[in-house]
């Protein structure tokens, strides 16, 4: 087994004009490892992801990576420590080519151009991109944009990814291939994957362990199957109509 | 065109054909521009006729003026409006550094004794100049870096205010509101104006190419996300200002060694918007933008003032029409093709070689296939 790496998440929380969008939340992740952060809309999902990556500042709490306090650390600085995102809305670099977008993950993190250009070039290869290496980010479909904004997670040689809502905008096919692609991840690149994802069936499928949150709360946490019988969960899934 | 069936796939399918230094599509660039360039330079110096070389050598060195505005501008995305202030800057300083102190005592009679006292070398005081500026912007740039969109702009206006009131009022510096003459004999020559400016053409790209220029780029198109991805924002932001102020101080100490008398008005608005038009026309994103953006409206200018001049000659006052014009043309492009004229790309080899193919196609009508071929 390659170097196991965990990332602690602590009580944290978050208020916005006293609407308790995160109340003490605590989850960790270990690297090889996915799990689902699941939820009706409005439950606290992104805005857990944006105080993990240190976009938000927490109202308390603390993040560790191995052991590693880092709460305080600027955003600009938490992928030096193996912990990157992707967004719910597309956030592309929509004037720079599909190469410079996931360039921008690796030298974000110090490595240099050159090899940066290399390690590009070869995860969109992975991802089937290869022939689109030097066109602009602009013109691609959402699928090819979700997986350029992942080539450009990945870009980074993380420890940690959190995908929020990958699967937004695309079709049920497209969904499929992505998961199914997001499953061999985290074992084949020792990576932690926290996801977010509304559709339960895609989840269940996916994810070693689930997180589920309400109004900002966990109200169950554990194996797929157990979150799945949870009476809080089905409550809240059907209380929201979600599927 | 292709038709795109890719599936996504886990397995690696690296090919190895890839190589991070591609000539026909991003290196040839440069290469490009400077025999464009080289080629236009010595074909006026063949023709041999002063008035023209004069006009030659005062549009290089507002290229290099417009290369170094679209360093910061065009990467950043953030208006610079102080820019022109650096090149006064660079001017007036590059001028005391070079003058002969005695001349300076002359012409400056209110100078500081110690800055009438130091003298270099023509180069080394342009050098001198330039860090100067560089000097300035890299004390005042920190705190203005996190400010972007409207507020950024506005403050980076108010700086230039401020410079210029500096550059207008300070009499043991800047010989005040009064004409600033240096004397002596026009050292900004044909030559040395071509060979900073094909240093600055490869300079520029090079600094877009950079790790830094890419980063720069990104914060550009998505503060968040590049956040997000390790940049910050603020230091690639400061480091690009500072290095763009170096290059407009060094070409205001062209200029002032070329004109020969300067007043701090001679770097302000009507300046800034000489820049402005020819890299807004051009397409601030690429270099090929700033390059071809100060050809166009160049050679524009220079058609216009002739029929202005023809006009008043024959009669009819038409003195700013040249502004007019140009103005408005600035707002056409802003409306309709606020990429410019390059659409925000670099002429490369590729993409001539698409120029010349697209020519044989036949224009189907269908918009949509055309914008995909281009
Ligand atoms: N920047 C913000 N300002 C104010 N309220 C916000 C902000 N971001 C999120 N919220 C609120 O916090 C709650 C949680 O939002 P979010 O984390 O986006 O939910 P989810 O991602 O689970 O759909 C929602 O009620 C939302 O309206
Ligand atoms: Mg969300």
């Amino acid at each position: 087994m390659e170097n196991l790496s965990t990332l602690a998440v602590k009580s944290i929380s978050k208020s916005f004009k006293g609407l308790k969008a995160v109340n003490d939340v605590s989850f960790h992740l270990k690297t090889g490892e996915i799990l689902g952060l699941i939820g009706p809309n409005g439950s606290g999902k992104t805005t857990t992801i944006n105080m993990v990556t240190g976009m938000l500042p927490k109202d308390s709490g603390h993040i560790e990576i191995d052991g590693q306090d880092i709460s305080d650390v600027p955003a600009y600085k938490v992928p030096v420590y193996g912990l990157v995102r992707t967004y719910q809305k597309i956030r592309l670099f929509k004037n720079l080519s599909n190469l410079e977008n996931v360039m921008i993950g690796a030298v974000g993190v110090g490595i240099k151009r050159r090899e940066a250009a290399v390690l590009a070039a070869s995860l969109l290869t992975e991802l089937g991109l290869g022939d689109r290496i030097n066109e602009p980010a602009q013109g691609l479909t959402f699928r090819d944009q979700r997986l350029v904004e992942l080539a450009r997670a990945l870009a980074a040689k993380p420890k940690f990814v959190m995908l929020d809502e990958p699967a937004a905008g695309l079709n049920e096919l497209e969904t499929d291939e992505l998961f199914a692609l997001l499953k061999e991840l985290p074992a084949k690149k020792n990576i932690g994957m926290l996801i977010v994802e509304h559709d339960m069936r895609l989840i269940m499928s996916l994810c070693h362990r689930l997180h589920v949150l309400n109004y900002g709360r966990t109200i169950a946490e554990g194996l797929p199957d157990d979150v799945r019988k949870d009476p809080e969960v089905i409550t809240a899934y059907l209380g929201s109509a979600a599927s | 065109m292709k038709t795109k069936k890719n599936t996504i796939s886990a397995t690696p399918n690296v090919t190895g054909s890839f190589s991070s230094f591609d000539f026909a599509g991003k290196w040839s660039t440069p290469l490009f521009l400077i025999v464009i360039y080289v080629v236009i330079g010595f074909f006026i110096w063949w023709l041999n006729i002063p008035f023209i070389e004069d006009i030659f050598t005062s549009s290089t060195i507002n290229l290099i003026m417009v290369l170094g505005f679209q360093m910061y501008m065009g990467n950043s995305g953030i208006l610079n409006w102080s820019y022109v202030g650096y090149a006064g800057i660079g001017a007036f300083f590059s001028a005391i550094f070079s003058m002969d102190p005695m001349l300076k005592s002359m012409q400056i009679p209110t100078m500081y004794p110690f800055l009438v006292k130091l003298h270099l070398p023509f180069i080394l005081a342009l050098f001198a100049g330039a860090l100067i500026a560089t000097l300035v912007a890299a004390l005042i740039a920190w705190p203005l870096m996190r400010l972007s969109d409207s507020v950024g702009a506005i403050t980076q206006f108010a700086l230039l205010i401020v410079i210029n009131v500096v550059l207008s009022q300070w009499s043991q510096v800047t010989n005040g509101p009064r004409t600033f003459t240096l004397g002596g004999s026009r050292k900004t020559t044909y030559e040395l104006v071509m060979a900073v400016a094909v240093l600055v053409i490869i300079a520029v790209f090079m600094f877009k190419e950079s790790s830094l220029g890419l980063k720069l780029r990104a914060t550009r198109d998505d503060r968040y996300a590049a956040r997000s991805s390790g940049i910050n924002f603020i230091a690639v932001r400061y480091v690009g200002y500072v290095a763009s102020a170096f290059i407009a101080g060094f070409a205001g100490g062209l200029y002032s060694h070329y004109i020969l008398s300067i007043t701090a008005a001679s770097f302000y608005l009507s300046q800034l918007f000489v820049v402005l038009s020819m890299l807004v026309i051009g397409g601030s994103m690429s270099v090929s933008g700033a390059f071809f953006g100060t050809l166009v409206v160049t050679l524009a200018r220079q058609g216009l003032s002739q029929v202005e001049l023809g006009l008043t000659r024959s009669g009819f006052e038409a003195y700013g029409m040249t502004e007019i014009v140009v103005a408005i043309l600035m707002i056409i492009f802003l409306i309709w093709r606020p990429n410019g004229l390059t659409g925000g790309r670099e002429l490369t080899l590729n993409s001539f070689k698409r120029l010349i193919g697209k020519k044989k196609l036949k224009p189907t009508g269908n918009r949509k296939k055309m914008e995909e071929i281009i």
